[in-house]
């Protein structure tokens, strides 16, 4: 009914084809009554959207089911969002222009804290209420999945309830219930104490949480017997048992990533002590080289894509890697597939899998030491060596490159200033390299290396979690020494925005005293924070004021180990007692094994499998 | 090498599918569908494809012509239109394939089917007597970037009634369309529009049916 006002709309917008759907490849099923509908919300517009994989995998395993209809929402951008109020148009969904508040469930996928904005703000375009005692029978669920929700409190008073761990399965559980519960006549309530005792379901109302005087949490309890003290996550064990979408929808504009992503393995054995990921997705569960292959070619087949990436957090981990290149190569360099390999670890890149992706399509260099000197690396258990990062960008500069992109983080637990001006001399190092090779070896006369850094941002669910964050007076004093020691001008040194760090931290480690705040900030036009051209740090203040709340109690305190953590109640399957004794070992500045060298007993194990038990 | 040229439809959505968007849709098509088609020499090669005449961004069109060189003698024509249909979104679809008749630089205009929308009662008369006009001014910019005014009446051929109700008013339209004179049907529509409260030219439906071009002294469809 909305449709004939939405095309004028688009004729007024830039890029319409975001809204438009019927891509080839995506479904539409008619959404009868019997049917369970489900919005596939992504808080951020459709080229950012479409670019990620999670939504794939759910998107079109969900419509598999004869009994549900899954459809996608993406963040509408600002002016198109102008546009549909004026028309008075709440927020569609992009396949059938059905709107958002007339579905069963609304699921969000949490991808980064800066996205949560968006997230109220969606909830408003859909005319949804927005807390979650406001809605009634008629409204939809409002649910959400993704790396961010075990720590997700600050929508704690949105979210009806939370999806912890892989919802390739549980999806499934939830749904039933749904269709059990469904016109049964029982209360919203009972809906959610039913999927309350599902593994995996933290439902947030059920939870009361006290807090001292010094605003730290005093107590944090189920309020029913169905909520368990501690949620568990839900993890897929036999990975090759999982479902690949394979009929990938195709985009007709260009998306941020518009190629085929092929996912090797999930988790990471490295054990990072700042990266969240390398501890949530705990333990490392790899596919074989054949189900890979198999779905890499009929992927190729299904999308007509020209480009193909490996996606893991660290793709050279994976074991068979060099197997699975050959394989993938039979089948693309005929078919004029770029294969891409991202985030190769400096310790084992090497000169035969350079050449063999180079077969194909050559891209920069880029390295992650993320911090300067040996002993931060150490801290941080980044364990990339010196002479490792010089011995591999000189086998890439025989090779013809001759330019390297160095990533860093600012403001690491324990970094001096020296650590600091570290990362200037690495970069030296790194230039002189480039001379050492002979000229005739050499590519072009002149070698770049650009040196990125970002603030340090301490997250939930790493031996990190107690850390301070870095003032943001203190980064920039730091970046301003880094750049006044920098004089080679061979080396270019780009820095980024700690405003939005410090928020990230906010709300990366916030409770559920946040969500008044969320909702002010958005009041006030906040929204799409992760861009630059709306993040406004000026209202966001102004947001935690009016409610009384001081953000730098989430990001600047240094935290007790016997304090209760606002994410305390979600087990990811690493204990807390690891985390301590990492972060103890990293104040020694003791590194800790891989789980492929050594199997640090995280408490991962208890999931039965994995790299666990290779 | 046998360059074939297709006819095809952009309906429904589609028609905010951008001119670039399109070239890639049709490129990752011909990928699905295994058909045997031309790469460009060189560095980086490509599949060879032209487009007669781009459609504007919100404009359906009926019958719309993209070039594409196919390997001499592997495949037929019919094949070609069916493998493609089969992955191409709904919304693009072949409508035939065969030889190229005549070239795209002879292309002089287009026929556009045009239903206007109003809230109220629609103002029949008024439209009649917009295209009695001698002179309806607007800035368009050349190809040099520079605005310039032109009066779009000299670039109007045609124009009937086709169809109308209560509150819409369905129009045909032969437009001058090509690289020498050109005049978007989205302007036609905003200037009827102009002045009328009760009417929207993004409202409007607009389709292009057909495509003309010179062939000696004559007119003739292009194909
Ligand atoms: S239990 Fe050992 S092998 Fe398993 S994830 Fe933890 S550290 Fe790694």
């Amino acid at each position: 009914m909305y449709k004939k006002k939405f095309e004028a709309c688009l004729k007024r917008v830039q890029k319409p084809a975001r809204y438009i759907g019927n891509e080839f490849n995506s479904i539409h099923k008619e959404m009868t009554s019997d049917m369970m509908s489900f919005a596939f919300c992504f808080p951020d517009v459709y080229e950012v959207g479409m670019s990620h994989l999670g939504i794939k995998i759910l998107y079109h395993m969900m419509n598999e089911w004869e009994d549900t209809v899954c459809e996608r929402v993406f963040a509408p951008w600002d002016d198109m969002e102008q546009e549909m109020k004026k028309e008075g148009i709440p927020l569609l969904s992009l396949e059938s222009y059905t709107p958002v508040r007339e579905f069963d469930m609304v699921g969000f996928t949490l991808q980064y804290e800066m996205s949560y904005s968006n997230i109220v703000n969606m909830l408003k375009l859909a005319g949804i209420p927005l807390r979650t005692r406001e809605r009634k029978i008629g409204d939809p669920f409002v649910c959400c999945g993704g790396p961010c929700a075990y720590h997700a409190e600050p929508l704690s008073d949105l979210v009806d309830f939370f999806i912890l761990g892989e919802g390739e399965d549980i999806m499934r559980e939830i749904m039933q219930a749904y269709k059990e519960w469904r016109g049964s006549g029982r209360t919203r309530e009972e809906y959610l104490e039913t999927i309350a005792k599902i593994e995996g379901i933290y439902v947030p109302s059920f939870y009361d949480v006290e807090y001292n005087d010094d605003n730290t949490i005093k107590s944090f309890e189920p309020n029913r017997d169905c909520a368990p003290k501690k949620v568990k996550k839900r993890i897929i064990l036999n990975f090759d048992d999982t479902y690949i979408p394979e009929k990938l929808i195709v985009p007709f504009m260009e998306v941020v990533h518009d190629r085929i992503m092929l996912e090797l393995f999930r988790g990471c054995i490295r054990g990072c002590r700042f990266c969240q990921a390398g501890y949530i997705y705990r333990p490392v569960r790899e596919r074989s080289v054949k189900r890979l292959v198999g779905a890499a070619r009929n992927a190729i087949d299904a999308t007509g894509y020209e480009e193909m990436t490996l996606s893991s957090l660290s793709t050279s981990d994976y074991t068979c890697l060099f197997e699975l290149i050959d394989e993938l190569l039979k089948i693309t360099v005929d078919k004029r597939i770029n294969l891409s390999l991202p985030s190769l670890r400096v310790d084992n890149f090497s000169m035969e899998l350079m050449e063999k992706v180079q077969k194909v399509k050559k891209s920069g260099l880029t390295f992650a030491p993320e911090a300067g000197t040996q002993r931060l690396r150490d801290v941080i258990n980044k364990n990339v060596r010196e002479e490792e990062l010089i011995r591999t960008t000189s086998i890439a500069f025989e090779g013809g490159y001759n330019r390297v992109k160095l990533y860093f983080m600012m403001g690491l637990p324990t970094e001096t200033d020296d650590d600091v001006l570290g990362i200037g001399d690495l970069a030296d190092k790194v230039i002189d390299a480039f001379y050492q090779v002979p000229p005739e070896k050499r590519k072009g006369r002149s070698v770049t290396v650009t040196v990125s850094t970002s603030l340090f941002v301490p997250k939930p669910f790493t031996p990190f979690q107690w850390e301070p964050q870095n003032r943001i007076s203190e980064l920039e004093r730091k970046a301003s020494m880094l750049s006044k020691s920098i004089t080679n001008r061979k080396i270019i040194y780009n820095w980024h925005s700690s405003q939005v760090s410090f928020l990230e931290a906010v709300f990366a480690k916030g409770d559920r005293r946040l969500g008044e705040v969320l909702i002010s900030a958005v009041e006030f036009g906040c929204k799409f924070d992760g861009w630059t051209d709306f993040f406004d740090y000026e209202k966001w203040m102004k947001a935690f004021e009016i409610n009384g709340i001081d953000p730098e109690f989430y990001a600047y305190r240094r935290i007790g180990y016997d304090e209760i953590l606002p994410w305390d109640y979600a087990d990811i399957g690493v204990n807390k007692s690891f985390f301590i004794a990492e972060h103890k070992r990293a104040y020694e500045e003791k590194t800790t094994p891989s789980c492929r060298e050594k199997c640090a007993g995280c408490g991962a194990a208890q999931f039965g499998g994995g790299v666990c038990f290779e | 090498m046998s360059k074939r040229r297709l006819k095809f439809s952009k309906l429904n959505m589609a028609k905010f599918i951008s001119h670039l968007d399109l070239m890639r849709c049709f490129q990752r098509a011909i990928m699905r569908s295994g058909l045997p088609v031309e790469y460009s020499q060189g560095f980086n090669p490509h599949q060879r494809m032209t487009f007669a005449l781009p459609l504007p961004v919100g404009v359906t069109g009926e019958g719309e012509f993209a070039d594409i060189s196919f390997e001499d003698g592997k495949v037929t024509d019919e094949e070609i239109k069916e493998r493609l249909n089969k992955n191409l979104p709904p919304d693009i679809q072949v409508l035939s394939v065969g030889d190229l008749i005549f070239k795209a630089a002879d292309i002089v205009c287009a026929e556009y089917t045009m239903k206007l929308y109003s809230d109220k009662k629609i103002d029949t008369e008024k439209i009649k007597e917009f295209f009695g006009k001698d002179e309806v001014i607007v800035m368009k910019r050349n190809k040099k970037k520079v605005e310039k005014p032109i009066n779009i009446m000299e670039y109007i051929r045609a124009w009937e009634v086709i169809d109308e109700t209560e509150r819409t008013l369905t129009l045909r339209l032969v437009l001058d369309a090509g690289g020498e004179r050109n005049l978007k049907p989205e302007i036609v529509a905003a200037k009827i529009c102009e002045g009328d409260e009760n009417m929207c030219a993004d409202d409007a439906d607009i389709c292009r049916t057909k495509i003309f071009c010179r062939s000696g002294d004559v007119l003739e469809l292009f194909r």
